[in-house]
């Protein structure tokens, strides 16, 4: 992966833990699966990136976390996203529709403009 | 990422990262095997899927670590302004209690403080210099105001040795030198309104008032690169420079300090180039100083600075040619990369060899030198004579103010104890819904701190006042001492750290005490109950009757030194210096201004002497060059017929030249031989008196009348013997001294102390002593005229000063132990109330239970007692070097402290006594 988008990224990831965690509290490998399955393993993220993502989120108090009891009875730390969190997911969502389109748009021109 | 400080994070984020990490990776294996992976494998593939375990882990902690250290500083800030708030809702809640707290503090704090503000101002504080601690002093850095003529000294020096010294001085960038200046008058003659030379034209001459009064400025005779070595500039004129060195009286100019142009001159600035005229020799003012700055001499402000070489001009000494008069201290500034030891090795051996070879004459000095230290040392603080003498009474004062301060903080302690009682139903229903211990200890330490504060920034207030009155009253009715004590950071961190450590003190016993509550047990008890039970069980209140205990032992302690110094003092009152103590006016007179010198002014003072002695009432006259009790001293080496010096000590004995009559006049007595004479004059041989001491030394056989001696190479005989006298201290322990005929000794000083001793009241005499001495010619200036017992009393200014300030701080210790007993007493008597009227109504009459509270309040008294004798022996053993025919065990003073201690709790533990007595089984009732 480029350099260009290690920041393109990061956002991005932030922005799909976000997401992951909008239907209610998850535990870090759920978290993990979800954006594997949801974008088909396309971004190959590991869960090297995904942690330290994860609790940075939690310092800046986007998402709070808690230690619960898994499916298969075990504790686990489970997130859930914050108030804060929730907005942040909305603005970041329609930012990023907002960027695909406009950049989408215009690197698919063909001609300069004139000046 | 590794090298995130993971060690300093607590272990609970470390544990939390380790389980999530762990749940997740069985997680993962837990789906490899399901997928049909051998379990092995799976944790293999799982752990090779996560990647750097470890570095991701110590990420983790790092940000745990740092998310844990914000969340809990904003909860400490959110808290503690709860606190704040809280504790100042509390206390305005209950101003007449905050305001007694915040007074009593306010006056523990504001006297330390104000003891402080002297020790920083006299003893801590640096020249207000660049770079103080380049500063190098070399002589004795407490004879500010010393003059010595005859043998060579180390701790003075004369002109010509630091004219050899400054000329190239080693590893300095400078050598100044700095002399005395006796007391100066000074005239500014030219008319306010007509136009000085060189006055500029921002210059107002409306502003300087009592142009032609005269009046007596503090200067200081320094060389001419002064100013360049400590680095200071003028604000404005120039200062002075080496060109002000060049000519003996060729430079008469002057740089006057940002005070004194503004308490002289009301900060006009025409006085550049303006002439004033300084002991009849016309100035010109050249600069000023910078406000700040004070001069080298630490406790007495300077005015203003005259060149060195103008020192001729102003007495009839010769001050600047004779290797033999001692009176300069020499003020260097290292150069850079030499430390002050260096500094010292370096000009230990060169000024003893500089002034071995300024004095050839003097043939013994390079043996009696070689034993010598030359002082060398940090010029940092600058100098100052004040600094021995009050070093002492500071300390002593220092733990004085100290131990009201603990009284202060008992009594306070005590009033918080019974606060918190009242609050014992609040505190318990705090605590029953949830409140933990820990925030409400620090609910009610932020109330402490509160008050702590107030008290202390009151108290910093009571100190800028109080440091003033005690310059005043050191100054012993001559003006305050004059010792710039303003409030610097060091006072302001003293204040801080002072009112911290009481806030503690104070606070910390009753807050946990009043938090130590059982939440259930005041809540069913219906809080009064509770604190029924919990102070007013037998021996309860237990740390309030401690407190009380120990504010009795401390204001005994501070009664017993103070009796001691108050008795210290009255026996230095009443010392015998072995001189008419009661009968002597001493009168100093100046007669520079009368221009008269040698034959002519011997002629003067004849006949000044005969006027004196005429007058009724006086029973004999004399005079002499230093004076009684004036604090002037002249020493010099003898040479001893038939007499081998063993050591420097040995050949140097202290001197006056005086007039005829002296021993009779002074009321000595004589012990063998004959007094000096109208005949012993510049004509007849040279005779001289030596005192007991002396003739001890010299002539253990006892056969001292009729040797020789010899002194600054003139020979003298012994013609008598006078018991010894204390000239100059109270404390002064004899030492070895002369009287030398001030008619053959040179010629006769301009400055004079007539000694007259009166048939009654000195005082009577003062107006007829000064009528005839200016009678005899009107220019004389008489500068004083004192008794010698109002002289004694001066000498003693700093012993009185300590008797009188550790008298008021115990006073108020013991007022406020009085207080604390009468508080403590008077609360437990309220909550007995029911018990008393019981008892009443079961036939016990007012005496008897009077008698009970009475009783608990003297076994109070008691216990302090105890505990307060061995304290104070231990504490006064202390005071032992300023103490003055008063052992350091003194049972008088012992006795008046106890007895005054015991009446006063009398009085306290009365009122709660009567009141006791005076309940009625109806007021019983109504408190159950």
């Amino acid at each position: 992966m480029d350099d260009l988008d290690a920041n393109l990224l990061r956002g991005t990831l932030d922005l799909l833990i976000l997401k992951a965690l909008s239907w209610g509290p998850r535990h870090g490998y759920a978290v993990v699966e979800w954006i594997g399955q949801a974008t088909d393993t396309a971004f190959l993220i590991g869960e090297g990136t995904l942690y330290p993502a994860l609790h940075r989120l939690e310092r800046r108090g986007w998402i709070t976390a808690e230690w619960g009891v898994s499916d298969n009875n075990r504790q686990a730390k489970y997130y859930r996203l914050a108030r804060t969190g929730r907005a942040r997911l909305q603005a970041g969502s329609s930012a990023w529709h907002r960027f695909v389109e406009v950049a989408g748009r215009a690197l698919s021109t063909t001609a300069p403009v004139p000046s | 990422m590794a090298h995130f400080r993971l060690d300093l994070g607590p272990r609970r984020a470390e544990r939390d990262v380790d389980a999530e990490l762990a749940f997740h990776l069985d997680m993962r294996v837990q789906r490899l095997v399901e997928r049909g992976m051998d379990p092995v494998a799976a944790r293999a593939e799982a752990l090779r899927q996560f990647g750097d375990w470890d570095g991701v882990r110590a990420e983790l902690v790092a940000i745990d670590t740092q998310r844990e250290k914000t969340v809990r500083r904003a909860n400490y800030f959110a808290e503690l302004r709860q606190d704040t708030s809280y504790a100042v809702r509390a206390l305005s809640h209950n101003l007449g209690f905050a305001l007694v707290v915040v007074l009593s503090l306010a006056v523990g704090i504001g006297a330390n403080t104000t003891i402080f503000t002297l020790i920083d101002a006299l003893l801590l504080r640096p020249l207000p210099v660049p770079a103080p601690d380049e500063l190098v002093v070399i002589g004795d850095p407490g004879r500010t105001g010393g003059v010595s003529e005859g043998s060579l000294r180390t701790d003075l020096f004369s002109y010509p040795v630091y004219a050899e010294l400054s000329r190239q001085p080693p590893l300095l960038r400078g050598l100044a030198a700095t002399g005395r200046l006796r007391r100066l008058d000074l005239t500014d003659e030219s008319p306010p309104d007509s136009a000085t030379l060189g006055r500029s034209v921002l210059g107002s001459s409306a502003g300087s008032t009592g142009v032609d009064e005269a009046d007596h400025p503090r200067g200081r005779l320094v060389s001419g690169n002064y100013f360049a070595v400590l680095g200071v500039p003028t604000l404005i004129g120039r200062p002075l420079t080496v060109e002000d060195d060049r000519v003996a009286n060729g430079s008469p100019v002057t740089v006057i300090s940002y005070n004194y142009w503004q308490r002289r001159f009301a900060g006009d600035h025409g006085v550049l180039g303006r002439t004033v005229t300084i002991n009849r020799v016309p100035f010109t003012i050249v600069g000023v100083t910078p406000p700040g700055f004070t001069g080298e001499v630490v406790g007495r402000m300077t005015d203003l600075w005259l060149p060195l070489t103008m020192a001729p001009a102003l007495s009839n000494r010769d001050w600047l040619t004779k290797p033999e008069v001692s009176w300069l201290l020499l003020l260097g500034r290292r150069a850079p990369g030499t430390t002050l030891a260096q500094v010292q090795a370096a000009y230990q051996p060169l000024v003893r060899r500089t002034l071995v070879a300024s004095n050839p004459a003097d043939d013994g000095a390079a043996e009696r030198l070689a034993k010598e230290e030359i002082p060398v040392a940090s010029g940092a603080r600058g100098l100052s004579s004040l600094r021995a003498l009050y070093a002492g009474p500071l300390a002593t004062l220092m733990v004085a103010v100290g131990l009201v301060l603990l009284v202060v903080c008992a009594n306070v302690a005590n009033l918080l104890l019974a606060r918190g009682a009242a609050r014992a139903r609040e505190v318990g229903v705090r605590m029953a819904l949830g409140a933990g211990r820990v925030r409400l200890l620090r609910q009610l330490l932020t109330e402490s701190l509160i008050l702590g504060g107030l008290g202390g920034a009151v108290g910093l207030l009571l100190a800028l006042w109080g440091s003033q009155a005690l310059l005043k009253l050191a100054g012993g009715g001559q003006g305050a001492v004059p010792l710039d004590a303003g409030i610097d950071w060091r006072v302001l961190g003293f204040t801080l750290v002072v009112t911290g450590v009481t806030a503690v003190l104070f606070g910390l016993l009753p807050a946990v005490r009043t938090t130590s509550v059982e939440p259930g047990a005041t809540l069913r008890a219906g809080g009064r109950g509770a604190t029924g039970s919990r102070l007013g069980r037998p021996g309860g209140f237990g740390l309030g009757k401690v407190l009380v205990v120990l504010q009795v032992a401390l204001s005994l302690t501070l009664l017993v030194g103070t009796g001691m110094l108050v008795r210290s003092t009255r026996a230095l009152v009443s010392v015998d210096p072995g001189l008419a103590r009661d009968r002597l006016l001493i009168v100093t007179v100046d007669a520079a201004p009368t221009g008269l010198e040698d034959e002519r002014l011997a002629q003067l003072v004849r006949i000044q002497l005969e006027r004196l002695r005429a007058i009724p009432g006086v029973a004999a006259a004399t005079f002499s060059e230093n004076g009684i009790f004036s604090g002037t001293e002249s020493m010099t080496g003898v040479d001893v017929e038939g007499f081998t010096a063993r050591s420097a000590d040995d050949s140097t004995v202290n001197y006056d030249r005086v007039g005829p009559g002296y021993v009779e006049a002074i009321g000595a007595r004589l012990v063998a031989g004959r007094d000096l004479t109208e005949r012993d004059d510049a004509r007849a041989p040279g005779v001289a008196l030596v005192n007991t001491t002396m003739a001890a030394h010299y002539f253990p056989h006892g056969d001292a009348v009729g040797h020789r001696l010899t002194a600054d190479s003139a020979t003298y005989e012994i013609v008598g013997i006078v018991a010894d006298t204390k000239d100059h201290q109270v404390r002064q322990e004899p030492s070895p001294r002369m009287y030398l005929p001030a008619y053959q000794t040179g010629p006769l000083p301009l400055q004079l102390n007539f000694e007259l001793r009166a048939a009654g009241d000195p005082v009577q005499l003062v107006a007829a002593a000064r009528r005839e001495l200016t009678g005899a010619n009107g220019q004389v200036v008489v500068l004083n005229n004192d008794p010698l017992a109002t002289l004694m009393q001066q000498s003693i200014s700093q012993d009185l000063l300590v008797a009188r300030v550790a008298t008021v701080f115990g006073l108020l210790a013991l007022g406020l132990a009085a207080l604390g007993l009468y508080g403590v007493m008077m609360y437990t008597t309220l909550r007995r109330t029911g018990e008393f009227g019981v008892r009443m109504a079961l036939g016990a009459d007012g005496a008897r239970v009077r008698g009970m509270v009475l009783r608990e309040a003297m076994t109070l008294v008691a216990g302090g007692t105890l505990v307060g004798v061995p304290l104070a022996l231990a504490a006064t053993r202390l005071l032992r070097s300023q103490l003055f025919g008063v052992e350091t065990v003194d049972p008088p003073s012992l006795a008046v402290a106890l007895g005054v201690l015991v009446v006063s709790a009398a009085v306290a533990g009365y009122l709660p006594a009567a009141r006791a007595a005076r309940v009625g089984p109806i007021e019983a009732l109504r408190a159950e």
